[in-house]
């Protein structure tokens, strides 16, 4: 009852201010926003919530990882579409999950994370940012099963600034 | 200690830092400073430019330590146990240029300098999205190793400096010695007769810059086999 109130409440929120955004961003921002304004405790055991925590890091790292590699393949002078095929691909299947990981009580608070604690104090600021990283890496994919070079740098870049625009915002530093 | 004031407060103005020493030494501080407030402030792609310049300063200074003035020469400085342990036991020292001592700290921060560049060089950030200009000749696995390792040798390195300003605090206010001016005016006040330093022609360091640019160059450039 309560949760359906609040996601009810999340949703009125978030359609008056990303009316244009997907389907998919609205309904993963929602679940966000819903948790961070209900002050309901969160419905993850701790242990849950740990083992979110862990497989959001490897993930982010797994992205992280692969855009490495295209990054190099460029840099080498000769680039390797397999290669970039590769990581376009496992980026963008992750890529619109990235909100889904985030829910309420998996912040600094509960275990060790760089999430900073403002995810959840502006719930849908991040989730507009993650949902600007699926579409960049949409379109990155989308550039490299059509294998234009060009385009593909276009779009590789892009994604980067999509990806230090959260980061710089939402993550702790490293050290 | 009073041997010490009197040869700095002493009446022979002599040169002891070379201008290319000198610029050296501030330009050097100013990109340490300027690399470190990049990386704490998510400017990485400055960041990277920083650690080229820094490695032109670099280069530059290992040739100068060869074919350099007296006093940047690595042959005049670069002293055994034996003199470091003479100079600690408070024997005479009068010749212009780093002492016994001071000289380790300087043979450490070169060397800490050119493995934090080296590192810096092959690491890429944890986003794959910038990378130094080698990166592409190792693993992701390296890469990130080596920006782990580049993380950890920054505190080594800000603790040498630590040092470093401690060591001139102490040299100012117990010693009596004002070292800081020096290395600003390139001269220093000392009772005669001390020799001087030797000073190295203009067109020396002109090449050794225009060498240092070179390799930089074909650094950044992702360092292409030669003949391609």
């Amino acid at each position: 009852m309560v949760r359906t109130a609040c996601v009810a409440l999340g949703a009125i929120v978030l359609l008056s201010c990303s009316a244009s955004k997907s389907n998919q961003a609205n309904a993963a921002s929602n679940s966000v926003a819903a948790s961070a304004e209900s002050r309901t405790p969160p419905k993850l055991t701790h242990d849950q919530a740990l083992a979110l925590m862990k497989q959001r890091n490897e993930n982010m790292k797994a992205m992280g990882d692969a855009a490495g590699k295209v990054g190099k393949s460029f840099q080498s002078g000769n680039p390797d579409l397999n290669v970039i095929r590769q990581a376009a691909a496992q980026i963008a299947s992750l890529a619109p999950k990235v909100v889904s990981w985030f829910p309420a009580g998996t912040g600094p608070d509960v275990g060790k994370t760089r999430a900073k604690a403002e995810i959840w104090q502006k719930p849908e600021d991040f989730a507009s940012k993650a949902h600007d990283f699926s579409q960049a890496a949409t379109d990155f994919n989308d550039a490299a099963k059509l294998g234009d070079m060009n385009r593909i740098k276009v779009t590789f870049g892009a994604m980067g600034k999509t990806c230090k625009a959260c980061h710089d915002l939402y993550r702790a530093p490293e050290h | 200690m009073r041997r010490s004031t009197e040869s700095y407060s002493g009446r022979v103005s002599v040169r002891v830092w070379d201008l290319p020493i000198r610029l050296f030494h501030w330009l050097l501080t100013g990109l340490i400073a300027f690399s470190w407030w990049t990386a704490e402030n998510d400017h990485l792609d400055w960041h990277i430019w920083s650690g080229c310049a820094i490695l032109t300063l670099l280069i530059f200074r290992l040739l100068w330590g060869f074919f350099g003035s007296s006093t940047a020469r690595f042959a005049s400085f670069v002293r055994g146990p034996k003199s470091v342990v003479r100079y600690l036991r408070g024997s005479r020292w009068d010749a212009v240029g780093h002492t016994p001592l001071g000289a380790l700290s300087v043979i450490a921060l070169l060397l800490l300098l050119s493995l934090q560049v080296g590192l810096g060089l092959i690491a890429e950030d944890e986003d794959g999205i910038y990378f130094g200009p080698l990166a592409h000749l190792v693993s992701t696995d390296t890469s990130d190793t080596a920006r782990d390792i580049h993380a950890l040798n920054f505190d080594l390195i800000l603790a040498l400096i630590a040092l470093h300003i401690g060591a001139l605090l102490y040299y100012r206010f117990v010693r009596g010695k004002g070292l800081t001016l020096p290395m600003i005016i390139g001269r220093a006040r000392v009772d005669a007769p001390v020799q001087p330093m030797q000073p190295a022609k203009w067109w020396v360091a002109a090449l050794c810059l225009a060498v240092a640019l070179g390799i930089t160059r074909w650094v950044i450039a992702g360092a292409p086999p030669f003949g391609s």
